[in-house]
C-alpha cells in the first residue's frame, strides 16, 4: 500500500506549528524511516498518519484514496507505541486477538494467526501471561505481534526500540529487518537513532523543526547530505566542518584552511565550470565537510600534511578516535567542535603527541557558510554541482 | 531479597529481622494495640449486648461472661419488621451505588479525556456541590418532594443520594481516569474499537481499583445517611439508621434492640467492603506501559 502525504500541516492553537507543510511519497513495501532530533515533528506527522491527531492543512493517501478524514478504526494501520501500550489486565493472547474479534474475524482463522505470529515472534510460551509478567523485550515482540496479526495496509513504528538496552535493541533491529524483507509491508518507522534509520530504511526522510529536510536511501544521505544539519546529524562521529576558502588553479579546485597559507595538495582534483560558478570568485569563504574516516593521522612532517597535535585518544575497539588540534595558525573548526579522526587501532598515538594531519578525497562537501546549503560534493576523482 | 532489604538487614541486625517481632515487646507496639482496642471496644461491647438477655443487659455491673441469646434478634424481626427496614435500606442503597458508579463514569471520562467547553469551570461546580452542608437543604427538599409526591418512596431517597454522591463519585472517578495511559486508549481505537467499547473494555477493568474505592466511599456514605432518610420518610421506605434512632425512646432505651439492629447494620457493609477490597490490587496498570 502506499502512502502519500501532500502539504500536511499541524498547527496548535498556540501558534506552534508542529508540521509545516511536508510532502512525502511512500512506495507499496517500502521501509521509510522518519529521522530527526527530538520535538521536529515526526512523531505528529506519524499520529497523524494514524488518525491521532487532526492535520490542520493537507491531504493523506493511502494506497491512492483520500483517508485525512477517516476515523482511525477504518484506517486499517497498526501502530506500535513507545510506550508499548498493551492492555495489562488482558493475557497476551487476548492483546493479539482484541483486534481481530472486533472485525469478527472466524475463531479458526484468529487461532491459526495467534499461533504463527507466537511462533514467528518466540512468543508462544508467554500467551497466557499477563503484560505486568513480561520483561521489557518481551512486552515490545508482543506490541510488535498485536500490529503484525492484523496484515494491515500499514506498520507505523513510534520509536519502538528506544527502551531496550544496547544489545537488545541490535538483536531486534536485525530481526525487525529480516521480518520486513519477508513480510513486505510498508513501514513508517520514526526514531531519533541514526543507527536505526541507517540499518533498517530503504528510504530515510531528514525532519528538523517541521520541516522534511532531505529523504533518500541511507547511503545518499550519509554521501551527499543537502545541508549542514544533515551532515551532521547522520554518521558517528560527526562530520568535521572546517572553515575554508576556494581557488581556482587551472580547472583544479584548490582548498585552502582558513589561517593557512598554502592549500591542501592532497585533495586537489579537478572540478567543472558548473561547480566554479555556483561556488563563487576566489577567496570565497566556505565550510569544508570532512567525514572522520576521510582524515588520515601521520605521525611525522609531509608536504600536504597540515600540523596538529593529539588532545585525546578515544579507543573504541577495533578503532580509534582521535581528538585534534590544529596548530596555532590555523583557525578552529567552523562549528567549534574538535576534530575527530578515526583510525585504525594498530596505529598507535598518545596525547600530545604532534602529528601531521591528511585529508583524503573522499566524500568532502562545500557547503555555503551563511545558507549552510551543499553547493559542491567530491564524487569519485571530480567535484560535481549539487 | 531485594538488594535494599539486604543492605538494611546487615546494617541494622537482628532489629528489623520480622521473625523477632513476636519476640520482643516494646512501646509503640504496645501503644498500637490500646489504641486499636480503644476503637474496637465499643464495637465488640454491642456484639456482646445484642447477644445478652434484657436482664444483663440492664445489670448495674457490666458482665462479660454469659449465656448467649438471640431473643434480641428474633424481637428485632417480629416486633419492629426489621427485615422491610432492612430490604429498604439495601434496595436503596444498591441502586444509588449503581447510578451514581454508572452515570459518574461516564461523566469522569468526558471531563478527564474529552475536550469539553468550560471543563475547569464544570468540574469546580460538581466540586462545590459538596461543599453544601446537607442540612441546609433538608427542608427545602422535604417542600418539594411533597409537591412531587416523592415523600416516602424509594425512588425519593434514591434521587436524594444520586444527587449527594454524585458530585464525589465524579471528582474520584476524574482523578483515578486521568492515571490512565491515553495510549492504551490510543491503540484501542487503531484495533477498531468505539469510544463506548474503549470505556467498558478497557478503560474500566484497568481503573476497576478507582471504582471499587468509589463504590466503598459511596456505599457507606449512602448506607449510614441519616439526616435526608429521616426527613424524607415516614414507614413505606424507611431505613436503618432512622429506625435505629426510634429505639431511644422517651422513658427508655431498648438496648437489646438497639445492638442487634447495629450489629445487623454493620454487617453488609463489612461484607461490601471485603469484596471490593480485592480488586484495589497495588500495580493494576502495571505492564502496559515503561
Amino acid at each position: 500500500m502506499t502512502l502519500q502525504l501532500q502539504k500536511l500541516q499541524k498547527a496548535y492553537p498556540s501558534g506552534f506549528v508542529a508540521v509545516k507543510g511536508i510532502n512525502l511519497d511512500v512506495e507499496d513495501g517500502e521501509f521509510f524511516t522518519l529521522l530527526g532530533p527530538s520535538g521536529c515533528g515526526k512523531t505528529t506527522t506519524l499520529r497523524m498518519i494514524a488518525g491521532l491527531e487532526t492535520p490542520s492543512a493537507g491531504r493523506i493517501f493511502i494506497g491512492g484514496r483520500d483517508f485525512t478524514d477517516t476515523h482511525p478504526r477504518n484506517r486499517d494501520v497498526a501502530m506500535v507505541f513507545q510506550s508499548y501500550a498493551l492492555y495489562p489486565h488482558m493475557t497476551v493472547r487476548e492483546n493479539l486477538r482484541l483486534n481481530l474479534e472486533i472485525k469478527r474475524v472466524p475463531r479458526a482463522d484468529i487461532e491459526e494467526r495467534v499461533r504463527s505470529v507466537a511462533r514467528m515472534l518466540d512468543i508462544a510460551s508467554l500467551l497466557d501471561r499477563k503484560p505486568g509478567e513480561l520483561s521489557g523485550g518481551q512486552r515490545q515482540r508482543v506490541a510488535l505481534g498485536r500490529a503484525l496479526i492484523r496484515r494491515p495496509n500499514i506498520f507505523l513504528m513510534d520509536e519502538p526500540l528506544s527502551n531496550l538496552d544496547l544489545k537488545l535493541r541490535e538483536r531486534t533491529r536485525t530481526e525487525l529487518k529480516k521480518l520486513h524483507e519477508t513480510l513486505r509491508v510498508t513501514t513508517i518507522y520514526v526514531t531519533h537513532d541514526q543507527a536505526e534509520a541507517l540499518v533498517l530504511s530503504n528510504r530515510i526522510g531528514i525532519m528538523n523543526g517541521g520541516d522534511i529536510i532531505q529523504v533518500g536511501t541511507p547511503q545518499e544521505i550519509y554521501d551527499r547530505p543537502h545541508n549542514v544539519f544533515v551532515a551532521k546529524f547522520i554518521g558517528t562521529p560527526s562530520v568535521n566542518l572546517l572553515n575554508v576558502s576556494i581557488q581556482n588553479l587551472e580547472g583544479l579546485l584548490a582548498i585552502r584552511l582558513t589561517g593557512s597559507e598554502k592549500p591542501l595538495s592532497s585533495i586537489l582534483v579537478p572540478a567543472s565550470d558548473d561547480v566554479f560558478r555556483r561556488l563563487g570568485p576566489a577567496e570565497t569563504q566556505l565550510i569544508l565537510g570532512v567525514r572522520p574516516e576521510a582524515i588520515a593521522v601521520l605521525t611525522e612532517a609531509h608536504a600536504d600534511a597540515v600540523p596538529a597535535e593529539v588532545e585525546l585518544v578515544e579507543p573504541m575497539g577495533s578503532v580509534n578516535h582521535i581528538v585534534l588540534r590544529f596548530g596555532k595558525d590555523v583557525e578552529t573548526t567552523a562549528d567549534g567542535e574538535p576534530l575527530i579522526a578515526v583510525v585504525t587501532s594498530s596505529e598507535l598515538l598518545q596525547r600530545g603527541e604532534k602529528a601531521w594531519i591528511r585529508l583524503r578525497p573522499e566524500r568532502l562537501v562545500l557547503f555555503d557558510k551563511t545558507s549552510e546549503r551543499a553547493l559542491a560534493i567530491l564524487a569519485g576523482q571530480r567535484w560535481e554541482a549539487t | 531479597m531485594t538488594a535494599q532489604n539486604a543492605v538494611s538487614s546487615i546494617s541494622t541486625g537482628a532489629r528489623d529481622d520480622p521473625r523477632a517481632v513476636g519476640s520482643r515487646l516494646s512501646w509503640s507496639k504496645l501503644a498500637a494495640v490500646f489504641v486499636v482496642g480503644l476503637w474496637l471496644f465499643p464495637f465488640y461491647w454491642i456484639v456482646l449486648t445484642s447477644l445478652k438477655p434484657i436482664k444483663e443487659i440492664n445489670n448495674a455491673v457490666p458482665i462479660f461472661i454469659f449465656s448467649p441469646t438471640v431473643e434480641n434478634y428474633q424481637e428485632l424481626f417480629t416486633k419492629f419488621d426489621f427485615a422491610r427496614v432492612l430490604m429498604n435500606s439495601l434496595l436503596i442503597t444498591f441502586v444509588s451505588c449503581f447510578v451514581v458508579i454508572g452515570l459518574g463514569v461516564l461523566a469522569a471520562y468526558a471531563l478527564a479525556r474529552m475536550r469539553v467547553p468550560g471543563e475547569k469551570h464544570i468540574a469546580l461546580w460538581i466540586l462545590s456541590q459538596r461543599f453544601l452542608p446537607p442540612i441546609a437543604v433538608a427542608i427545602p427538599f422535604y417542600i418539594q418532594w411533597q409537591d412531587l409526591n416523592l415523600l416516602d418512596t424509594y425512588v425519593g431517597l434514591i434521587l436524594i443520594y444520586v444527587a449527594f454522591n454524585l458530585p464525589f463519585a465524579i471528582w474520584m472517578m476524574r482523578g483515578f481516569l486521568a492515571d490512565v495511559p491515553v495510549a492504551l486508549e490510543e491503540a484501542a481505537l487503531l484495533d477498531g474499537l468505539t469510544r463506548l467499547q474503549i470505556i467498558l473494555r478497557i478503560v474500566v477493568p484497568v481503573v476497576m481499583p478507582g471504582i471499587a474505592a468509589t463504590a466503598i466511599f459511596t456505599f457507606v456514605f449512602t448506607w449510614n445517611e441519616y439526616l435526608m432518610a429521616l426527613m424524607l420518610t415516614a414507614y413505606r421506605s424507611v431505613t436503618v439508621p432512622v429506625t435505629i434512632a426510634k429505639f431511644v425512646e422517651p422513658y427508655t432505651v431498648l438496648w437489646g434492640s438497639l445492638s442487634a439492629a447495629v450489629v445487623i447494620q454493620v454487617a453488609p457493609m463489612l461484607v461490601v467492603v471485603f469484596l471490593l477490597q480485592r480488586h484495589i490490587v497495588r500495580g493494576m496498570t502495571l505492564g502496559a506501559v515503561k
